[in-house]
């Protein structure tokens, strides 16, 4: 048995022969995509069909889906004010992308999607540069007063390239956060997994030893479900509040 | 069925806004966890500082591919704007953090 905790992130593809080729370089479709695939499937199929019966007194699934719905539009309404909900389709699908990633990823033996740097650096490339353009469009070329902050001209020859480094450092502090916190949660799991498998091969009293990492999986596991959740939420608020500066410059000064 | 009465249906409008704010306040209330404030801190730290470095890094590439020779001077600058880049993202986010516990106390005490 492999006790690598690490292996469990290893991206291999599912098709020996590659899916297309872009430039050079060849395209599989690995483990990871498959486990994309299936999670904006899944998600996407049960939002549209748990709300599809429509009932005044919603079923179970149908408050899942409205519930989720209600939760992010008011994230939204509170980070960014009305003019934010403009915003609500691209959030909630990211929202719902990373949540079911994460929960999919609670499944023994899947894949966790968001465990992987570039699926979240990608996702925080998409948010920063949806950011930019918004910031353009709403504000023209008076968006790059984002980075002038009141201070004396003899400070701002050296604080300007700061405030754009800062800008664009936040898809990396964005998606380090996400893919630290399921790396690290996941990496957890597996060494106490092989704690109750190293114990339990040992033979003797050690055998019976092997039940108290059992106990602390199950408590992890509870842990990971929240922290599943939290990073969601964190990846959708701080989004918001990227959106927030790029629709009303400087209001939080 | 009998008109409903407008002075009934105002009523029922005024309870159901009042209810929504206060849902909008309590959404708002649970401050982050220690852990989570420590963990925000470290990520953005790390990110300015790597982002810098590797702006800079780019940068140095770019010029070479023009014919300038600057390796290694523009990525050992940008690193240290990506520190204090770094410190100011720390100290963004302790202002928000800051901002979301005081308007969670002061909710608590009006006892709303």
């Amino acid at each position: 048995m492999n006790l690598n905790p690490m292996e469990q992130f290893a991206v291999k593809p599912l098709v020996a022969e590659p899916v297309l080729h872009i430039g050079a370089h060849p395209i599989y479709f690995t483990n990871q995509s498959l486990l994309m695939v299936i999670v904006a499937v899944a998600s996407a199929l049960f939002l549209t069909l748990a709300v599809k019966p429509n009932r005044l007194v919603p079923t179970r699934s149908q408050s899942m889906a409205e519930v989720s719905y209600e939760f992010v539009a008011n994230m939204i309404h509170s980070a960014t004010g009305e003019d934010g909900l403009k915003f609500f389709p691209f959030v909630f699908t990211l929202f719902m992308f990373v949540l079911c990633s994460n929960f999919f990823g609670m499944v023994p033996g899947s894949f966790t999607v968001t465990s992987q740097i570039a699926v979240t650096l990608a996702l925080a490339c998409l948010v920063i540069l949806l950011v930019i353009v918004t910031g353009f469009i709403k504000h023209g070329i008076g968006f790059l007063k984002l980075f002038v902050p009141h201070a004396p001209w003899y400070l701002l020859i050296l604080l300007i390239p700061i405030e754009v480094i800062s800008f664009l450092t936040r898809p990396i502090s964005l998606s380090v956060r996400l893919f630290a916190n399921m790396l690290a949660g996941h990496t957890m799991l597996a060494v106490f997994g092989g704690f109750v498998v190293a114990l339990g091969s040992a033979g003797g009293a050690l055998k019976i030893l092997s039940v108290a990492p059992m106990l602390l999986i199950v408590a992890i596991m509870l842990l990971e479900l929240l922290v599943a959740f939290l990073q969601a939420y964190v990846f959708a608020i701080l989004t918001c509040i990227y959106l927030n500066e790029a629709l009303h410059l400087h209001d939080h000064h | 069925m009998a008109a409903p009465d407008p002075d009934r249906l105002t009523e029922l409008g005024r309870k159901l806004d009042a209810i929504q704010t206060r849902q909008a306040a309590g959404a708002r209330r649970a401050p982050p966890s220690q852990s989570n404030i420590a963990f925000r801190f470290a990520t953005e730290l790390f990110a300015g500082v790597v982002g810098g470095g590797g702006i800079g890094w780019g940068l140095d590439w770019l010029c070479g591919r023009f014919g300038f020779h600057t390796r290694p001077v523009l990525m050992l600058v940008f690193f240290v704007l990506g520190m204090a880049a770094g410190i100011r993202n720390v100290m963004r986010a302790a202002k928000e953090i800051n901002a979301e516990i005081a308007n969670g106390r002061s909710d608590k005490e009006t006892g709303s």
